[in-house]
């Protein structure tokens, strides 16, 4: 198998994940791509709490996640990779395009300077602008917070 | 500060007044902590009172009876000083956890397990007793889960995750499933006989169809039909069919 899920996320680990989206495609491994949760003891520890012990959670930064990108998907288990916003994701990408085809965007918050796309996506325009530049580049970029959703083309929100 | 622990515990009551698809239960959260934050230096109206507020009703989601552990871990942090996007981080890391001990130990644990002991009770024949008894029992557990989440946030601020690696309460968690299996399956055949019981044989075979294919429908259809819909939709079915054969 291989990284089966690339989600964009602010909440990263919780129930829609782990439950509605990582028994479904019986994800055996969780990528949690944060600068800053990769540097903090705590804040790994709240995250794993809410991930059973047959799942297992991968820390990494932007740069260790660009680097780790094609062992991830050569693992032989199934995997979901999270990150928080759509600048890490753009990071993640990078340059060098072609494993990630496809994007989740399952939740975006509201924060300032952001406004409503859809009821658990808000996003400020430089994010849209750079949702439009992935999509160009030939990615599908949907949103669906669960998988029982319909998932909404990026054409509809943005 | 007792005083005011009492304060946004009763405030943390009024938290899902206020959701709304912007912020969930965010404005809840900043409504409770306010209590907490009013010592702060510069006191009321202070610039540090002030960004504490506005940070505590950001976007927030989680069980609402768990909810106060952030609050009380998030109030402490301000106190000792923290930097504001620690704070802010720490309330989203805890989004996760506590949504799903919440929803592991309350929905699908104490409520469904008291719930059923009271079905059982009325069954007996203990009647309203059984109800008051459940109303009391659910709802002593339920404050005092309340309480100890926002004692333990308060007492612990940025390490709060030790309060969620208590072992009391991972034997809890793990003890909820099955008690409220036990439960369950304790108060529906108690409750099915005591329901039947007045009934033709006949009726009571179609009682038992009925809820095998309400059973095989909620299963076989999970997005359509749930319990909720079919109990409501079996209730009118009932009512017209007994207001024509009258």
């Amino acid at each position: 198998m291989s990284i089966v899920l690339y989600r964009v996320d602010d909440r990263l680990i919780h129930g829609q994940v782990v439950v509605g989206w990582g028994q479904p495609l019986e994800a055996g491994f969780i990528v949690l791509v944060d600068d800053e949760v990769r540097a903090s003891e705590w804040e790994q520890d709240l995250y794993r709490m809410g991930v059973p012990p047959h799942i297992e959670v991968v820390f990494a930064s932007v740069e260790e996640a660009r680097r780790r990108l094609g062992a991830w998907n050569a693992d032989p288990r199934s995997g979901i990779l999270l990150a928080r916003d759509i600048d890490t994701f753009a990071a993640i990408v990078g340059d060098a395009n072609g494993l990630i085809r496809r994007i989740n965007i399952g939740g975006v918050h509201h924060r300032d300077g952001r406004s409503e796309r859809l009821r658990y996506v808000y996003l400020t325009d430089a994010e849209a602008n750079k949702l439009r530049q992935l999509a160009a580049r030939g990615i599908e970029i949907t949103a669906q917070d669960v998988p029982t959703a319909r998932a909404v083309p990026l054409q509809e929100f943005v | 500060m007792k005083r005011r622990l009492g304060t946004a515990l009763l405030r943390l009551f009024t938290l899902q007044g206020s959701w709304n698809y912007e912020r969930m239960i965010g404005v809840g959260t900043g409504v409770a902590e306010e209590p907490l934050l009013r010592d702060l230096p510069g006191g009321p109206g202070g610039p540090a009172y002030r960004s504490a507020v506005a940070r505590a009703s950001r976007f927030f989601n989680a069980h609402p009876y768990l909810a106060g552990l952030a609050v009380g871990a998030a109030a402490r942090a301000e106190h000792d000083g923290a930097p504001g996007d620690q704070i802010e981080r720490l309330r989203t890391a805890l989004c996760g956890p506590l949504g799903s001990v919440g929803d592991r130990l309350v929905w699908a644990g104490w409520l469904p397990l008291t719930a059923s002991l009271a079905i059982a009770g009325v069954a007996l024949g203990l009647g309203s007793a059984a109800v008051a008894a459940f109303l009391v029992v659910y709802n002593l557990g339920h404050v005092a889960l309340r309480w100890w989440a926002l004692r333990q946030g308060w007492q612990h601020g940025l390490k709060v995750v030790v309060a969620l690696q208590a072992p009391w309460l991972q034997r809890a968690v793990a003890l909820a499933g099955p008690g409220m299996a036990l439960g369950a399956g304790l108060s529906l055949p108690l409750a099915a006989v005591w329901l039947a019981g007045a009934f033709e044989p006949w009726a009571r075979v179609a009682l038992a169809a009925c809820a095998g294919v309400g059973l095989l429908a909620i299963r076989m259809l999970p997005r359509q039909v749930s319990g909720l819909r079919l109990g409501l939709g079996l209730v009118a079915v009932a009512l017209v069919v007994g207001w024509v054969w009258r």
